[in-house]
């Protein structure tokens, strides 16, 4: 008995080892079942606050392309305005006008869409798993599975929201799945990235007879209820591998540059909870 | 004993600031990663209790987590990396090193403390990136990226012990 309980004293290093062990892997699989835990991540007050420290300095660095940015972008909504001012004198010069109509806005359904501003505290590109955190949280309206965008294009979905952080899972994620379609031919399928190159995501799930060219633009599909249809997401690279000789796979040149994200905006969709609410029912009663 | 103490802690928060803020950002050729932070459990006294080592590497392990967003994968990497240390250092060193002795050089000479440096270093790495790759797998890749970051992080733990020669050791002062 005292020889037993000499050697567990003496070895007492080896049950701590394989303890921590325990819980460490305890950890990586929480992780991976729930995707994120609060307690340890960046949406955590402590990290969150460090990040937006260092966050906020980058952000300095940053400026002058992002002016650069702006000021192109400016230019382009410039033209945009411009141009529908044009289109609309023109119509209404076109146009009898009879004053006398109320137009019944009875069945003119809302843009169910709003946006949020955010700037980006922390982000990762040279992981496997990549995870963006924004300095908007609960308290300002963010909640799970809402869609992020910056000027070029999609970013990813929000996962996990404390109150005055949320963090984002994006597109450079392998658990990211975004459903997205060809805008010149309407062909839709599934984008996922496969870890190696932040550049580049493949468009997977295409049937063999997809009609498409280099260059191509691929858009949202606007199916699930967490981006409207047609945003950007990036351009038709070459053909990709396929691992499945039914489906064509797609390389595409993502929009968004991830590595200089800064300034990013969640969309708010009024509509999303009904739209998950009805699909389910319907999986339901299937 | 309170020297060491105060070391350690000059030593986690000088290191893992470090990591976190910069090293966590570079992602050389797409391929390597720096982890320096691993330094600070390789310059522990040759003597510490295992326990104490264990738990200094769960916790440094753990902090590096929760600022990548990798819950349990560095904690896990760092514990092994521990455990594995003084068998590493009777293997490499042998036993005649005494107690309150910090890893280096001149204490193992250059052969042995670069053999010490490379094992602890491949092994924290080659655990790291296996349960990293648990979710994914290309092999060929990864080794590349194993192969990259084990460089990387010997080449700056290299530079740290090179800035690190003026700074008197607890068992000189």
């Amino acid at each position: 008995m005292r020889k037993l309980l000499d050697f567990i004293v003496g070895k007492r290093h080896w049950f701590l080892f394989l303890l921590l062990e325990v819980i460490a892997f305890a950890l990586v699989y929480r992780n991976n079942a729930y995707q994120r835990n609060v307690m340890l991540s960046s949406a955590n007050v402590v990290t969150g606050h460090l990040s937006s420290l260092s966050g906020s300095v980058m952000a300095y660095l940053n400026l002058r392309e992002l002016n650069h940015e702006l000021t192109e972008r400016n230019g382009a909504l410039e033209m945009e305005v411009l141009r529908l001012q044009d289109q609309l004198e023109v119509l209404a010069a076109d146009t009898a006008a009879f004053h006398g109509y109320i137009p019944d806005t009875a069945h003119l359904s809302a843009f169910p869409y709003s946006f949020i501003s955010a700037e980006v505290v922390s982000n990762s590109v040279s992981r496997l798993s990549n995870y963006i955190t924004l300095n908007r949280g609960a308290l300002d309206g963010v909640a799970q599975d809402m869609g992020v965008v910056s000027d070029r294009g999609v970013v990813g979905i929000v996962s996990t929201v404390s109150d005055h952080y949320a963090v984002v899972i994006p597109l450079l994620n392998p658990k990211s799945r975004l459903s997205c379609k060809l805008l010149r031919s309407r062909f839709f399928g599934t984008l996922a990235w496969d870890g190696r190159d932040v550049r580049f995501a493949s468009l997977e799930e295409l049937p063999r007879h997809v009609e498409f060219a280099e260059g191509d633009t691929v858009v949202t599909s606007g199916y699930s209820a967490v981006f409207p249809a047609g945003l950007m997401v990036g351009t038709v690279e070459r053909l990709g591998k396929q691992d499945d000789n039914n489906f064509y796979a797609l390389d595409i040149r993502l929009a968004t540059d991830f590595a200089t994200l800064s300034n990013v905006r969640v969309i708010r969709n009024y509509t999303q909870a009904e739209h998950r609410l009805i699909q389910q029912e319907a999986s339901e009663n299937d | 004993m309170i020297n060491n103490v105060l070391r350690v802690a000059i030593y986690c928060l000088v290191f893992l600031s470090i990591q976190v803020l910069v090293l966590n950002n570079i992602h050389f050729l797409r391929l390597a990663t720096p982890f320096l932070y691993v330094y600070i459990l390789l310059k522990m006294p040759v003597g510490t209790q295992p326990v104490r080592l264990l738990l200094l590497a769960f916790f440094t392990g753990l902090v590096v987590d929760s600022f990548t967003n990798t819950a349990g994968m560095h904690a896990a990497a760092c514990c092994l990396a521990a455990f594995a240390r003084n068998p590493l250092i009777n293997l490499l060193a042998g036993k005649d090193i005494p107690a309150e002795g910090i890893p280096s050089a001149a204490l193992f000479g250059k052969g042995a403390f670069l053999r010490y440096t490379l094992g602890f270093v491949m092994l924290h790495h080659i655990a790291l990136f296996l349960i990293e790759s648990l979710t994914l797998f290309d092999p060929l890749y990864l080794v590349f990226r194993i192969l990259g970051s084990i460089c990387l992080t010997t080449l700056l733990i290299y530079l740290a012990e090179a800035f690190n020669l003026h700074i008197p050791t607890s068992n000189e002062s």
